[in-house]
């Protein structure tokens, strides 16, 4: 199958006008959106996410390399030829139109004729569930119902891909995660090709299909969550996805492991034979209500090497307790030897 | 209220008086029965209000006026809006101190303008008295123009272009269906604003009047510095009405734009 977006060693660089270097936002990306996948775009601000998709979009000219959009090269294709649907973080609804007129307004372009173009619209309304609403302006609506219009205004022109940027973070927490579940169930349902940037990990987690995670404009680890999560290729992908523990373990390289699966033992027990062991001591104890956040200092190592942040069911260790420190091997992610700097 | 914040309302009914109490005398006064401007009145009639309207320099320099505002508005309209586009969607290499520069008229007083156009337009290049009036008010209200349009601008979702062009709008079709009902209320501000301005303006039309020609509000001028009888508060309450009206009606309208907007 032709792939729907196809990025072949895309480049941008901001202030590059006039023959000056400029800074780089992306750096020889290639990037391959297969037919009905949801891809993330997942990184710390700056790190080309947004760049990336507004060139997929046509907002923004790559300084170098090409994007193919079904196969065709769309380089320097206009943003209103090239068939896109674009959910903005700011709703970008347009403030003198009715819903029905603004989830229309891509069908009116596209000389779709009166009639139909209504049905459409209403039927991509009650899609995201605001069909009883067409007639209201959108600034009698509520943030989260300002951010369904704008899908089903994206939906509704049938795009050959759904560009997201970062459509959820002007949500409060709750509705945030109600809305991912919603974005996910239209994007099902209508069958379209999903492109989404954000800096959220655990909605990346979620959604994706393929997740691709970007730092200083350069691919750092793609894959499907379930690939990429237990296995980071590296240390920055490791800290972005929240493993907090890059340990000095006597006989390994570099090596990271999450928070809850290390385990916490008396120090007179041993550890299963899957599992390193290490004489370690207590130090900070934060109570948490169902875990205890546990530092522990592992025995005969100095520096940042020597601490792991450890998730402890119970309450039962105090500052001082010498413990004995299970890493259990499966969980234990080996990272290259050379690496990344992270800022 | 005004028993929890006694300080706060005596300031604020202090401000009222001073608003409107030269208001109220003034109407008095336009309506007073005597021949002299003196307030209370000495009873009521409508004698000075016939008086300004048979006096002919009144109606003819209210002509000049309406003229110049209107002329002036709409080419401030014309050069203003297109700028500010500029400046806020163009993204323009040194923004600030272009969007400053259009602010300069404001800073530079009234009078040095005055005479700086009098010296080029009607001396130097012989223009008639209202085409050197239009230049001038027209430069008096660029500022206001750019800035109350900007406004609308600025407060607009800068996305909103973008969304357009994405659902399939090319450049002409995005500006005349999102970018300008955007900017509609903001342009009508900006008209009612600046024609206003221009009516009421003495300092720029006192250097550029000519033989015969002036506007209303110089010829009101030169009437009180040789008469003191109450026509001027007749002319000038009519001033008021046509401008309270004009108010009213912005509200009007502006409620109705509301209704569109955010």
């Amino acid at each position: 199958m032709t792939p729907v977006v196809e990025l072949d060693r895309v480049s941008h660089l901001f202030g590059a006008r006039g023959g000056k270097g400029g800074t780089t936002a992306v750096a020889d990306l290639d990037l391959t959106v297969r037919p009905g996948e949801f891809t993330t775009l997942l990184g710390p601000s700056g790190c080309g996410k947004t760049t990336t998709l507004r060139m997929i979009a046509g907002f923004l000219q790559p300084t170098s390399g090409r994007i193919l959009l079904e196969g065709v090269d769309a380089t320097r294709t206009p943003p209103e030829k090239r068939n896109i649907g674009m959910v903005f973080q700011s709703y970008a609804l347009f403030p003198h139109m009715t819903l029905r007129d603004n989830v229309g307004y891509g069908l009116r372009t596209r000389k779709v004729a009166s009639g139909e173009a209504r049905r459409r619209a209403e039927e991509a309304l009650a899609l995201v569930g605001l069909a009883h609403l067409a007639d209201r302006k959108p600034a009698e609506l509520s943030g989260g119902q300002q951010q369904r219009v704008a899908l089903a205004r994206a939906v509704a022109i049938r795009p050959s891909v759904l560009l997201l940027d970062e459509p959820l973070s002007n949500l409060d927490a709750q509705l945030r995660v109600q809305m991912r579940r919603e974005l996910l169930r239209v994007q099902r349902e209508t069958g379209l090709t999903a492109v989404l940037v954000t800096h959220d990990q655990d909605e990346a987690l979620e959604l994706s299909d393929t997740m691709v995670i970007l730092n200083e404009g350069r691919l750092e680890q793609q894959g499907s969550p379930r690939d990429v999560f237990p296995r980071p290729a590296n240390r920055f992908v490791a800290e972005f996805l929240g493993y907090d523990n890059f340990p000095e373990v006597p006989g390994h390289g570099p090596v990271t492991v999450r928070p809850e699966h290390v385990r916490l033992l008396s120090e007179d027990a041993r550890e299963d034979s899957g599992e390193t062991g290490l004489d370690g001591t207590v130090g900070e104890v934060t109570f948490q209500g169902s875990n205890c956040l546990v530092e522990a200092l592992i025995d005969g190592v100095e520096g940042p090497g020597s601490v792991l942040r450890v998730l402890h069911p119970g309450d039962d260790l105090r500052p001082g307790d010498p413990v004995r420190i299970a890493l259990p091997h499966r969980h234990l992610v080996e990272l290259p030897a050379r690496e990344v700097t992270t800022a | 209220m005004i028993l929890r914040r006694p300080f706060l309302s005596l300031l604020a009914a202090a401000a009222f008086v001073l608003m409107l109490g030269p208001v109220v005398i003034l109407v008095g006064v336009a309506f007073t029965a005597g021949s002299t401007l003196a307030f209370p009145p000495e009873g009521l009639s409508l004698r000075w209000f016939r008086a300004a309207l048979a006096y002919g320099p009144f109606i003819d320099s209210f002509g000049t006026s309406m003229l110049v505002a209107a002329v002036s508005t709409v080419i401030a309209l014309a050069l203003g809006v297109p700028a500010t586009l500029a400046l806020h969607r163009g993204h323009p290499r040194g923004r600030r101190i272009m969007e400053n520069l259009f602010f300069a008229p404001i800073v530079v007083p009234e009078l040095v303008l005055g005479l700086a156009l009098f010296q080029q337009l009607m001396v130097g290049m012989r223009v008639t008295a209202v085409g050197a009036l239009i230049v001038g008010h027209t430069v008096l209200l660029l500022p206001y123009t750019v800035r109350v349009v900007g406004a609308s601008l600025a407060l607009a979702d800068a996305r909103l272009e973008e969304a357009a062009r994405g659902l399939g709008a090319g450049p002409v079709r995005t500006f005349f269906t999102v970018t300008l009902p955007v900017m509609a209320p903001g342009i009508l501000s900006a008209t009612i604003l600046a024609f206003i301005t221009s009516l009421n303006n003495v300092p720029l039309s006192l250097l550029l009047t000519g033989p015969g020609v002036a506007t209303l509000p110089v010829e009101m001028l030169n009437y009180v510095q040789s008469s003191f009888d109450p026509v001027v508060a007749a002319v000038s309450v009519l001033l008021l009405a046509l401008s309270v009206a004009v108010a009213l009606a912005t509200e009007r309208l502006v409620g109705f734009t509301k209704v569109f907007g955010r």
